[in-house]
């Protein structure tokens, strides 16, 4: 009743273009129309507990992924946990809906789970925003998980995309590989960023690599462009750009950056990142009086990234594990030489001729260095403009885009498997005794959805007013009214969904 | 000109919302719920009563049975005087101001008034309530310092809860007033 007066108040551009196509409209299973030319739209949810205004790799993934499926026709919507005074729910750019749920953090921006708390919040956002696809990133999120487990139980088609790599033989491996296990085993469809990762997922959560695709990521290549004249070019810089954490092998570079200086007096090195392994930074730096060649410049922006790295001459990346390395990609966008040590996903990132590879030790990375001064010194490297326009077409939003929507395309075809084939699924592949706990945790998650089915029915949940998909009243908003409002892109603390609305309802 | 329309509240329970029209820039709304049922208030003594009983077939305490008495009264007193609204007004008047009333059921009234001058505009949000999300009609309010900020914001009919078809209608008739002045 309700969903029919609000299309009728506020759909009816929508329904008229719908009826003017006529004949080659469809309808797919949700109710939507659209096009037969078009492929099929979806409805999606991402869920992860990292989003904005936390700061990563998987986070601006889901950000650029999202706005590039809303340009393409798509209905996205982000549900994440909620930050500090950050909850309730937001628009950003293009009419991106970003649910902060009030779920507990425990750690590491990671929310406990329990299985079943998140589902009344989870299953309130997948029935009033009609949910066809819910799409889950990193293993790390427990949000993540716990979204698939309830989607499954719901029906609802899942995707997960898995951004890490993981060890198998510490016991905390054990116990999230085990985990992971689980919660993939009837998940629809899988996507990892390189086939490093692809071939750790599948061994990892025992999988069939056939619903395992691989889809790299991207960077924008517009925000990373090379500008040789910030470069002083009296001297030799490199640059490193990433978190000083273990796993990024900042004890490797502590090594280099003596022995290095030691043999080059015009070499000066720029660290840019923060994390627990500066201090091994600060005590070279210390031991070998290197302030002036030396400088560490702390936690940068994402926005300050590019100042920093067209500065320098060499990228340097020490990373000791990497699913798919987006700073090599930032690095040779922005026309540096890169040299990274050949871990994971990383040989496949780049073409040979625009990386130096090098095993994981000191003496291996100081020979690959040398070598790129000595090319840098003799002039022998490509210019930064050619290799920026190689680099630009390699990984674009939009192709990622395009083969996450043929991800989609083949999960909507699939039949979600129903409660008992689940049961069996879980207790065939995940071993007898976790195998029967989690069909129990599955069974339990199935009866707390008909309790709440029964509380409140799917019927008197409301159905949201679409900002983007093929019903997005944000453009036709933006469109038809020739000032923009500048509401619409302030944050003004009580969020922006007033704003919209009063904007929607406002125009017609 | 009076007209009862039934909807129906966001747990599926039937409101009724009534739009008067006095004049062109003052329009009234109500939203009434339904009265406190006698079933409701049987349920409940009945099941404090019989809890009650128990208690004092185990203990032999005849103060346990008083004490659901006192209970019972105290609580309905209670419920009608500072929980159970029976009704929710919105009054707008153009270049005036928007008065907020709510009506308990024991008869008791509270009502704010706030003038033209600090209202921003009324919107409609949604936003999450108890383990849901939901839409809900309020007032945002601006800041006196500067006029483009917002200070607060007034949640409107926060009792009864109406679905989005209720409130988008009460919107649309706010919104023509707030549009003359």
């Amino acid at each position: 009743m309700n969903v029919k007066n609000l299309s009728k108040s506020c759909m009816m551009g929508q329904r008229q273009r719908a009826g003017r196509k006529g004949s080659l409209s469809n309808r797919t299973p949700d109710g939507i129309t659209v096009g037969i030319q078009d492929s099929p739209k979806h409805n999606i949810c991402m869920v992860s507990d990292f989003f904005y205004p936390n700061m990563g790799g998987v986070e601006s993934h889901i950000y650029q992924l999202s706005q590039c499926l809303i340009e393409r026709g798509h209905k996205v919507v982000i549900a994440t946990h909620a930050y500090g005074n950050r909850r309730g729910v937001r628009y950003l750019t293009n009419g991106l809906k970003v649910y902060y749920l009030p779920l507990q953090v425990m750690y590491n921006q990671s929310t406990a789970t329990s299985c079943f708390h998140s589902l009344p919040l989870l299953r309130s956002v997948f029935v009033r925003e009609r949910i066809t696809v819910v799409h889950a990133h990193s293993s790390f999120s427990a949000m993540a998980h716990d979204s698939l487990f309830h989607a499954k139980t719901m029906g609802l088609n899942t995707v997960f995309t898995d951004h890490s790599l993981f060890g198998f033989a510490d016991v905390s491996s054990v116990l999230t590989n085990k985990l992971l296990t689980v919660s993939l085993c009837d998940t629809s469809h899988i996507i990892c960023v390189s086939y490093t990762s692809k071939e750790n997922t599948v061994l990892r959560a025992t999988l069939d690599p056939e619903i395992v695709s691989v889809i790299p990521n991207a960077v924008d290549p517009t925000d990373f462009t090379p500008d040789p004249s910030q470069r002083d070019d009296s001297k030799i810089t490199i640059v490193v750009v990433s978190r000083l954490v273990y796993r990024k092998g900042i004890d490797l570079l502590g090594g280099i950056i003596p022995e290095l200086c030691l043999k080059y007096p015009d070499l000066q090195f720029i660290i840019g990142g923060e994390g627990p392994k500066r201090i091994v930074l600060e005590e070279v730096r210390e031991k070998y009086q290197l302030h002036d060649r030396v400088r560490l410049l702390g936690a940068l922006e994402h926005k300050d990234v590019r100042k920093v790295l067209i500065q320098g001459h060499i990228f340097l990346n020490t990373s000791l594990t990497e699913a798919f390395c987006m700073a090599i990609v930032e690095g040779a966008s922005c026309g540096l030489q890169v040299v990274s040590t050949r871990v994971g996903g990383i040989p496949e990132v780049l073409p040979e001729e625009l990386i130096t590879l090098c095993e994981p030790t000191v003496s291996s990375l100081c020979q690959g260095l040398e070598m790129v001064i000595a090319k840098q010194q003799s002039g022998s490297v490509p210019p930064p403009a050619a290799i920026h326009s190689r680099v630009q077409t390699l990984y674009t939003w939009r192709n990622v885009a395009d083969r996450t929507e043929k991800v989609y395309d083949r999960v909507a075809k699939e039949v979600v498997l129903p409660l008992d084939g689940r049961l069996d699924r879980l207790r065939a592949h995940c071993g007898p005794v976790a195998g029967s706990i989690f069909a129990f945790v599955a069974v339990l998650d199935f009866l707390f959805l008909l309790l709440l089915q029964w509380f409140v029915p799917d019927s008197v949940i409301d159905i949201a007013v679409d900002a983007s998909g093929p019903r997005g009243l944000w453009r036709r908003a933006r469109t038809r009214q020739k000032e923009p409002s500048a509401n619409c892109h302030k944050d003004t603390g009580t969020g922006n969904g007033e704003h919209l609305y009063g904007a929607l309802f406002k125009k017609r | 000109m009076s007209d009862d329309e039934e909807f129906t509240d966001i747990n599926g329970k039937v409101i009724f919302l009534a739009c008067q029209n006095h004049s062109s820039f003052c329009r009234e709304f109500t939203v009434s719920v339904p009265k406190v049922s006698l079933r409701h208030v049987m349920v409940y003594t009945c099941s404090v009563w019989l809890v009650a009983y128990v208690v004092f077939f185990l203990t032999e305490n005849t103060a346990v049975l008083s004490g659901a008495i006192f209970v019972t009264l105290v609580g309905m007193l209670l419920h009608v005087h500072f929980v159970k609204i029976d009704h929710e007004t919105l009054l707008i008047i153009g270049s005036l101001g928007v008065q907020v009333s709510s009506s308990y059921a024991s008869g008791r009234e509270s009502t704010t008034f706030i003038e033209m001058s600090k209202i921003k505009d009324i919107v409609i949000n949604e936003s999450i309530y108890m383990q849901r999300v939901i839409y809900y009609l309020c007032i945002l309010l601006k800041e006196p310092t500067d006029p483009d900020a917002l200070s607060s914001v007034v949640p409107l009919f926060q009792s009864s809860k109406p679905r989005l078809n209720c409130l988008v209608k009460v919107y649309k008739s706010c919104q023509e007033i707030l549009a003359q002045c």
